[in-house]
């Protein structure tokens, strides 16, 4: 570690320390009231005293699981559909088009579609989900394809590879950095639109606690939950950028 | 890049034509009762839902123009709201090193917090209203532009800046001469991805307190169990999203001939 990161974590530090007791302060001196911001330290400890932590612990856990499942079939349908639309001329001709015409719509207003399709239970929440993670996936998978260095084909080509094999051991790896950008990008998204999700009639999940304490008027723990989501989305996002890293990184600068 | 010009005639014809084979077949699959018209309503039906919503409007009498005059009008607010406040706090901190290590961790993190899940805190705080909805798309907008600010300002090529400095500039001539210039760029692909936020914010924003506007239209109708009206606002959701896209396209190439292109832009 160098002597200026060293000063940049302090300065970042300093800067977080800040802004927390300057909000602590506030609220405890009673600038602000506490029905309207409570301070963090209230946030919590009302928190802990409105849900058992083993609710919380579960809620985080479904809704982590709902991400999780949403973002997988979105993105694996994503990756299928670039890198197939990009490799075979004819699949990208016949879905490229479609899938234009549709990207526009954002997620969230499938919701009453959703709703219809499949019912107030835990498969339109995904379905909505699978939405926000495929369009981005699908969308740089196919750029990642298109943008293969030609050369790269061609020399595999001479060595006689050909067919599936030239796609899965010449062609995906090159077309990777991008995918990896499309698989970021569509982790956020999911998570962006999880809170939506979770309005269709749940009665679990982050993004009921929160507006479930609002209809109570529990103000620290919407507080609190909103936080929550926010540590969960930027710890799972730089877990996900690690992976990345060590696995695309090798080749290829990120 | 790919194909030559015939070629992708040919792809476009292809693709369209997929296009209207599945709409002629939904219609069929709908006539032939194959699919449920109230789960799948026909393209002939959702015509006659666009008409409906364009003439007699819905629910009573706001006409579809109404609802999209009310979306376009929140979106440009929050999104206003956001430039202004963002571009001259992103420059500040851009330009001021400690100011950029001390806010970084903050920024990170106001960037990670859903801007929906602010949803119920917006509504405690301002009411059902208006400000509630603008101010969460304010709040999409912000994060995102106030980045690209910072970075835009940050990353401007430092020989531009020696090489003003050589000819006796000064600072406040380099600033509006040289540095504001070469940000621009990158600000404006800012200002294009938060109006992409912002747009992706607006139906759950219109979820609260409200029957006007496109993403209130599409719930309500939904509640009414008219599943062609949402389907006819969720195309016009598409449509004023294109549309979207294809002015800032245009204003890019119009105001910064000198750029280099979005795609140039973020490489750096």
């Amino acid at each position: 570690m160098t002597a200026s990161r060293i000063t940049r974590v302090l300065c970042g530090a300093t800067g977080v320390g800040f802004v927390l007791t300057l909000w602590e302060i506030a609220a405890r001196s009673g600038l602000v009231s506490p029905e309207t911001l409570p301070a963090p330290s209230h946030a919590i400890v009302a928190t802990l005293r409105a849900v058992p932590p083993y609710d919380l612990l579960q809620d985080v856990a479904i809704s982590l699981g709902r991400v999780a499942v949403g973002f997988a079939v979105g993105a694996a349908l994503g990756v299928v559909i670039g890198i197939g639309a990009g490799w075979y001329r004819w699949f990208g001709a016949l879905l490229r088009p479609l899938l234009e015409l549709i990207r526009p719509i954002p997620p969230l207003a499938w919701i009453p579609m959703a709703i219809i399709w499949f019912g107030l239970g835990e498969s339109s929440k995904v379905f909505v989900i699978v939405l926000g993670a495929f369009f981005p996936v699908v969308t740089n998978a196919y750029k990642g394809m298109l943008g293969i260095e030609p050369s790269l084909l061609r020399a595999a080509q001479t060595m006689g590879v050909r067919g599936v094999r030239l796609l899965l051991e010449v062609a995906l790896p090159a077309a990777l950095p991008d995918i990896a950008v499309g698989l970021r990008i569509g982790w956020g998204l999911s998570f962006g639109i999880l809170v939506a999700a979770e309005l269709i009639a749940a009665d679990s999940g982050l993004g009921y606690l929160i507006m479930h304490a609002r209809e109570l008027d529990q103000i620290g723990v919407v507080i609190f939950g909103i936080l929550a989501i926010g540590v969960a989305n930027l710890v799972t996002d730089y877990a996900i950028g690690w992976l990345i890293k060590r696995g695309v990184g090798r080749w290829h600068a990120v | 890049m790919r194909g030559s010009g015939r070629q992708r005639l040919a792809d476009a014809v292809v693709g369209g034509c997929f296009i209207v084979a599945l709409l002629v077949a939904w219609e069929l699959a709908g006539d032939a009762g194959w699919i449920s018209g109230y789960r799948f309503p026909v393209p002939s039906k959702l015509a006659d839902a666009g008409w409906e919503l364009a003439t007699a409007g819905f629910p009573d009498g706001v006409t579809i123009w109404t609802h999209f005059v009310v979306t376009l009008a929140r979106i440009l607010q929050g999104f206003a709201l956001a430039l202004v406040t963002a571009i001259p706090l992103g420059i500040l901190i851009g330009r001021v090193a400690i100011l950029d290590w001390m806010t970084l961790p903050l920024i990170t993190f106001a960037r990670s917090i859903a801007t929906l899940s602010l949803l119920p805190l917006v509504i405690t705080w301002f009411g059902a209203g208006e400000l509630a909805k603008v101010l969460l798309i304010a709040y999409g907008c912000f994060w995102v532009m106030l980045t690209q600010a910072i970075a835009a300002v940050k990353y401007v090529d430092p020989i531009y800046i020696r090489a003003a400095q050589t000819l006796e500039t000064s600072q406040s001539d380099i600033f509006v001469r040289v540095i504001l210039p070469a940000a621009l760029p990158r600000m404006f692909a800012g200002a294009r991805t938060a109006l992409g936020v912002g747009f992706m914010v607006i139906v759950g924003a219109e979820m609260i307190g409200t029957v006007k506007g496109l993403g209130a239209l599409v719930m309500e109708a939904r509640r009414f169990y008219r599943t062609d009206l949402t389907i006819a606002g969720m195309v016009t959701i598409g449509l004023l999203g294109f549309g979207i896209s294809i002015v800032l396209q245009w204003l890019e190439r119009r105001l910064l001939p000198w750029s280099r292109g979005i795609e140039d832009v973020r490489r750096t």
